[in-house]
């Protein structure tokens, strides 16, 4: 395997992720007991190379565990305790690596989650986890718990040096523009653009035709990644193709673009025309709904995607933060208080004779400053028999 | 005593206190007398008095236990024509109560009915004609069709002056033994309307602060009541501040559960106020009303106000 062979041995020969590099290195030269950090950032860039690299450079042991391992409470409970009572001879230090930790399957991992926070507080070496998308749900606590660092994309140049390099140690001889297609293939994915490689190292007879049969790997991709390439392209059919691999529903990606486009986005015109397509696309989305005519859905998906990404002057070179759909947020952290307040209002109609908008609109302004007196608000709580939950409608919030 | 709310407190109880509507009053009264009338509609501006006139009837025409032969039915509230259709069939199914030859259907909001709806809503008012009269209260009559209409005795609630309404805070303020200063008076007519519904809310909300009301008092509970929310989400996108105005309507849809449709004519009243060129206001309005018209074509509310507020920042002063 080529990949393993030409695995960086020494930082000087990592590539390409050099701010990743540094901050890690400063952080593992400042690290205290009970500290963690995590790498996140799409595959086959060197995460977990810069881990190896490291660690062989400076002699010190990995204990490692990744999505191959049970990864119950338990299981992990074990190999922690078996590794620290265990003291390497040759080695001058040990890093307790967690790979793919978005791998954690919620039934047999069960407890792992937990766990890994306790052996986080409690460990007595630096530990280094591992994720493509830390945003994921399972990884919440996990967060809050560790310093983060990004890993971006490989750039083609660099990923060109490396396979450069590696055929020329394998005196494999390689035609030039074949590497160059293979590198732009990998989109920023070296161990791919490896992979590709040997394929085409081994089988010889190389000829440009098997190229096209490479690299497209099917490959499950973050919304993080779709995102970037809808925000970033200026090509329709680009920004429609994104939406094929990732996980999300297109109504759930509509939403995530939303919430996006004034983070990327910097000139008003940009922000109106984007949100211009928005509008035409919901109103696609009320037709697909209204006459189950899923033929349609290919215009909004066109308007949502295609549409916004030509609605830029021109691409922003930046790193944006994409962020999760904020009213996605506010309605699932306020789904039982909305419940609550309907109960409430649906009890006020009956005594006030009006629609539940007039309460909302008429009454609820009034009735919240006559509130603000304590007598008259138990008044008015007995008045529409709330009970405690529903008073609080009558807060401020 | 306990607290009531004065809105309710104040609502005529019987047809006589109604307030200014006598040509309606007059007519209505003679029916009780007969204890029969026809499908009515009522119509007119907001809190002029026409639920009060409609539960008034029910309330003198089957006394004491009139809430046991009375539907209350809001139209803007029943998702769709079907949960009305439910509920009618299911109160009408019991017939007419003893001594009376039937049962009074009140269906508030009409307006909010679709199309649809109000062809669904003719052929009930046939079919339960013989045991349930209906009626059908709204704002606008143009916007209930023709066969319904011709199927009501139709009611026009005028809008009130004045002087009726300060006849309705002297009763309010003689009981509850308020002082207002005749600055309030104004203000109170200024700001509410002629909607008395408004006028009892701001009065009640007022005294909590102060049973001696001035001016500034009235000022004072009205603003905090009505903050300038849609202002201002208006002005951070017409300065170009999308991000903040945003922000503002996700509150006002998500938090404060207000709908997109109420929230748009706020934003064409509020345009008028604005301290740029008529010119430029018209432009305003012409997008706000292009999104008035998405809303209710498109499937998310949200969405197309967040597109308008994005239309607005290419109108910003600078």
């Amino acid at each position: 395997m080529l990949n393993e062979k030409y695995r960086p041995k020494k930082l000087e020969d990592y590539l390409g992720q050099k701010t990743s590099l540094e901050t890690f290195v400063n952080w593992i030269n400042n690290w205290k007991p009970g500290k963690a950090i995590l790498f996140h950032g799409p595959p086959g860039i060197g995460k977990t190379s810069l881990v190896y690299a490291f660690s062989n450079q400076n002699n010190i042991e990995i204990i490692e565990t990744n999505a191959s391992d049970l990864r119950s409470s338990k299981e992990l409970k074990n190999k922690i305790s078996d590794s620290v009572s265990l003291i390497s001879l040759k080695k001058k230090g040990k890093i307790f690596l967690f790979d793919e930790i978005d791998g954690l399957s919620g039934y047999e991992d069960k407890g792992g989650v937990k766990e890994m926070i306790n052996i986080i507080e409690t460990a007595k070496y630096p530990i280094v986890l591992i994720a493509n998308d830390p945003y994921n749900k399972k990884l919440v606590s996990i967060r809050n718990k560790v310093e983060m660092i990004g890993f971006k994309k490989l750039n083609v140049w660099d990923i060109i040096k490396r396979l450069q390099f590696i055929t020329d140690a394998e005196k494999a001889f390689i035609d030039k523009e074949y590497i160059r297609e293979i590198a732009k293939k990998s989109k920023g994915d070296l161990r791919s653009a490896i992979n590709d490689l040997e394929i085409l190292y081994k089988a010889k007879n190389i000829d440009s035709k098997h190229i096209p049969h490479l690299g497209l790997r099917e490959r499950e991709i973050s919304i993080f990644e779709v995102l970037r390439e809808i925000f970033k392209t200026e090509s329709i059919r680009m920004a429609r193709d994104s939406i094929g691999n990732v996980n999300k529903t297109p109504d759930e990606i509509f939403w995530w673009i939303e919430n996006n486009i004034s983070k990327e986005y910097e000139k008003s015109e940009e922000i109106a025309k984007a949100f211009e397509m928005l509008s035409r696309a919901d109103i696609f989305k009320r037709r697909i709904w209204r006459r189950q005519n899923w033929k349609l859905l290919s215009y909004f998906i066109d308007l949502m995607t295609g549409g916004v990404a030509v609605s830029k002057e021109n691409v922003y070179k930046k790193f944006t933060k994409y962020q999760y759909p904020e009213n996605i947020m506010i309605l699932g952290r306020s789904k039982s208080k909305r419940f609550i307040e309907k109960e409430a209002m649906n009890k006020m109609k009956e005594e006030l004779h009006c629609s539940i908008r007039k309460i909302k609109w008429e009454f609820l302004p009034y009735l919240k400053i006559i509130a603000q007196n304590e007598e008259t608000k138990n008044n008015i709580v007995k008045y529409f028999s709330f009970n405690d939950k529903e008073k609080k409608i009558l807060e401020y919030n | 005593m306990n607290l009531e709310i004065w809105a309710e407190k104040y609502r005529p109880q019987k047809l006589s206190e109604v307030i200014n509507q006598r040509h309606v009053i007059e007519r209505v009264s003679a029916f009780i007398k007969d204890k029969n009338f026809p499908h009515m509609m009522f119509t007119g501006p907001a809190g002029t008095g026409k639920t009060t006139t409609a539960l008034a009837i029910a309330k003198e025409l089957y006394g004491k236990n009139w809430k046991t032969n009375v539907l209350e039915l809001n139209a803007s509230d029943e998702r769709g024509i079907d949960v009305i259709r439910n509920r009618v069939k299911e109160f009408a199914r019991s017939g007419a109560p003893i001594g009376f030859s039937f049962r009074t259907i009140i269906l508030d909001e009409a307006d909010a009915l679709t199309q649809d709806a109000q062809q669904a809503l003719r052929r009930m008012m046939e079919n339960h004609s013989k045991t349930s009269r209906f009626i059908i209260i709204c704002n606008w009559s143009s916007k209930i069709i023709e066969p319904i209409q011709s199927r009501c005795a139709v009611f026009r609630f005028r809008s009130l002056f004045d002087e009726d309404i300060k006849s309705y805070i002297k009763r309010i303020s003689d009981k509850e033994k308020l002082k207002l200063t005749n600055g309030a008076i104004d203000l109170i007519i200024e700001l509410t309307n002629g909607d008395l519904r408004k006028v009892s809310n701001l009065l009640q909300s007022s005294a909590i602060l102060n049973l001696n009301i001035d001016e500034n008092i009235i000022y004072d509970s009205s603003s905090k009541a009505r903050p300038n929310d849609i202002r201002d989400m208006i002005k951070f996108a017409l300065s170009k501040n999308f991000d903040e105005s945003r922000k503002i309507l996700q509150y006002l849809i998500l938090k404060q559960g207000l709908s997109g449709n109420d929230i748009i004519s706020e934003i064409h009243k509020q345009i008028y106020n604005f301290d740029i060129s008529e010119e430029l206001k018209i432009k305003l309005i012409d997008k706000c009303g292009e999104f008035d018209f998405r809303i209710n074509e498109g499937s998310n509310e949200l969405l197309q106000l967040e597109a308008l507020l994005a239309q607005f920042l290419l109108f910003s002063k600078e």
